[in-house]
């Protein structure tokens, strides 16, 4: 209980670790009943520290994007217990923010607009809000472009506008659901570059999900592998390496032998056939 | 010509054709060009009319049914504003009951497998059929003209507003919930501008019926309005009455199209935003 106070009063100064926790034991999913039921996730366990990066990596339809879900209290779980600083989670998190590939802007509002939707529907101050923002703004990159609208904007700025909508109300969780998977090559070294100092700073906790074995380990401190049907962690792996971390992470022969390691994970799993 | 004319780069253009070309791209250089175009035309029709002596009970000349407009103008004009009150009524109704029940319908699928059988038939049914139906139980009147044109309008409108509702990305509905949006939050700030645009396309659909319908509706089933009158100027023989009827009827079109794009301005400012 006493750590709990102590967690929230962090969450709003600029303390170096900020973050919530996430624990979950044995968690399940299962979409539809009898004969048609869908067993997509589990069980499995997490057990995420506060300002932790975290990642998920797996190929497509091995729950990555299912655990989010549970673990933001998005959707029920089907079974375990689920506690999000110490308290089991029984509505949707709030104290959250989430990314997913699309930008998912609203087009009828400009980008700050946008990332002021938090402001509006939470009932926050106004002036804080949108003073955070501009300093959003200006460490996504993303100066002068708050009267403007998502369709003048290009994919990599929409995200990053995104983001901030994410960030702006100061949660304690950002939740990321390959959020560079629809953006070129060199915007996603750069935002994810943006993001790790962002983080750096915040240390929120952040459960990141990622087909991109280049992203999980060039972002986590852990990266968890899953594999499909049911979906499950089948390995862990802690990345140790200095940050923030280069653009070119071939610049550290551990990188590799961390890459290494999930390829030959993915090619135990057959997901590869080569 | 044709060879010298591609050959000649686009500065070396004569400055007439030139201005000619900037006076065309730009709006009020198009309404001038459309007005003078229109000009011709009646122009050519009178002096024609006038060459081969056109009687005026078989094909009016543009100056006796624009005189007409002119000399008669209260009257026509009461029927105009007659038949704007109807598409208003009509329109209106028609919004007002197809966005909430495309609502419902996206909302609960139950609905949905329930009513599309019947909204389907109704849809395929001419409109007008209803129009005596509707005479017997109301009377002859604006009324029916009305319902009519809320019949013509109402389904373009829930069939488009029913698509923008299905559309709304269930991911901006998780994105709510972690903003901790009650439903009335989640409908007015995500859901409803979310299906505008697909709302509003069904709407400009429903305004070109409705000015459609309306005449028609009045034809039948009215006792004022541009259809009552141009029905009744052909019980007359009064052929510059009717065609003053039809550039009458054109112009309250026109109105409900350019009343639809500046509404459409005013709540959708971010579909006009340039890049």
């Amino acid at each position: 209980m006493n750590q709990v106070s102590m967690t929230s009063a962090l969450s709003t100064g600029q303390t170096s670790v900020a973050g919530a926790s996430i624990t979950a034991q044995a968690i399940t999913k299962t979409y539809g009943e009898g004969p048609a039921a869908f067993h997509a996730l589990g069980p499995i366990d997490l057990d995420i520290k506060p300002g932790e990066f975290v990642s998920l990596i797996g190929p497509s339809g091995c729950g990555k994007s299912t655990t989010l879900l549970l673990a933001s209290g998005l959707e029920p779980l089907s079974s375990g217990t689920l506690e999000v600083d110490g308290k089991p989670l029984t509505r949707p998190l709030s104290e959250v923010g989430i990314v997913f590939q699309d930008h998912l802007l609203l087009d009828f509002r400009t980008a700050l607009d946008n990332v002021m939707l938090q402001q509006e529907i939470r009932g926050l101050d106004k002036a804080v809000i949108r003073e955070r923002a501009d300093m959003l703004f200006d460490r996504l990159g993303l100066k002068g472009a708050q009267k403007k609208y998502p369709r003048q904007l290009s994919g990599g700025m929409r995200q990053r506008v995104s983001i901030a909508r994410a960030l702006v109300h100061d949660p304690s969780m950002l939740l990321m659901d390959e959020p560079f998977g629809a953006l070129d090559a060199i915007t996603r070294t750069q935002i994810r570059h943006d993001l790790e100092m962002l983080w750096l700073e915040t240390r929120k906790t952040v459960l990141f999900i990622t087909h991109s074995i280049e992203e999980a380990v060039g972002l986590s401190d852990r990266v968890l592998v899953m594999s499909t049907s049911p979906g499950r962690i089948i390995e862990e792996i802690k990345i140790d390496l200095p940050r923030p971390r280069p653009a070119h992470l071939g610049e550290y022969p551990e990188f590799s032998a961390y890459a290494e390691k999930i390829y030959s994970i993915f090619a135990k799993l057959g997901v590869y056939k080569f | 010509m044709s060879e010298q004319a591609l050959s000649t780069p686009q500065t070396e253009r004569s400055p007439l054709w030139y201005r000619l070309d900037r006076l065309r791209s730009s709006f009020a250089g198009s309404a001038v060009l459309g007005l003078l175009a229109i000009a011709a035309l009646l122009g050519l029709w009178e002096w024609l009319a006038t060459l081969y002596n056109v009687p005026l009970w078989l094909v009016p000349k543009p100056s006796n049914f624009l005189g007409r407009l002119v000399s008669d103008w209260q009257m026509i004009g009461g029927h105009a504003i007659a038949t704007s009150i109807t598409i208003v009524e009509g329109f209106a109704l028609g919004v007002l009951i197809a966005v909430p029940l495309a609502l419902a319908i996206a909302a609960i699928p139950a609905l949905e497998r329930g009513l599309y059988p019947v909204i389907v038939f109704l849809n395929i049914m001419p409109k007008t059929v209803i129009g005596p139906i509707l005479i017997v139980w109301f009377g002859i009147g604006p009324l029916v003209a009305a319902l009519i044109v809320f019949l013509m309008c109402f389904f373009p409108i829930l069939v488009d507003a029913m698509s923008g509702f299905k559309a709304v990305d269930k991911r901006l509905f998780y994105i709510s919930r972690t903003m901790g949006a009650n439903e009335w939050q989640s409908f007015w700030k995500f859901r409803l501008p979310a299906a505008m645009p697909h709302i509003f396309s069904g709407m400009k659909i429903g305004v070109v019926k409705a000015v459609e319908g309306v005449i028609v509706a009045e034809f039948i089933a009215s006792n004022r309005g541009l259809g009552f009158m141009v029905m009744q100027a052909s019980a007359f023989m009064d052929i510059s009455l009717m065609f003053a009827g039809l550039v009458a009827a054109a112009i309250v079109a026109l109105f409900f199209n350019g009343a639809m794009s500046v509404a459409e301005r005013v709540l959708m400012p971010w579909s006009r935003a340039g890049h």
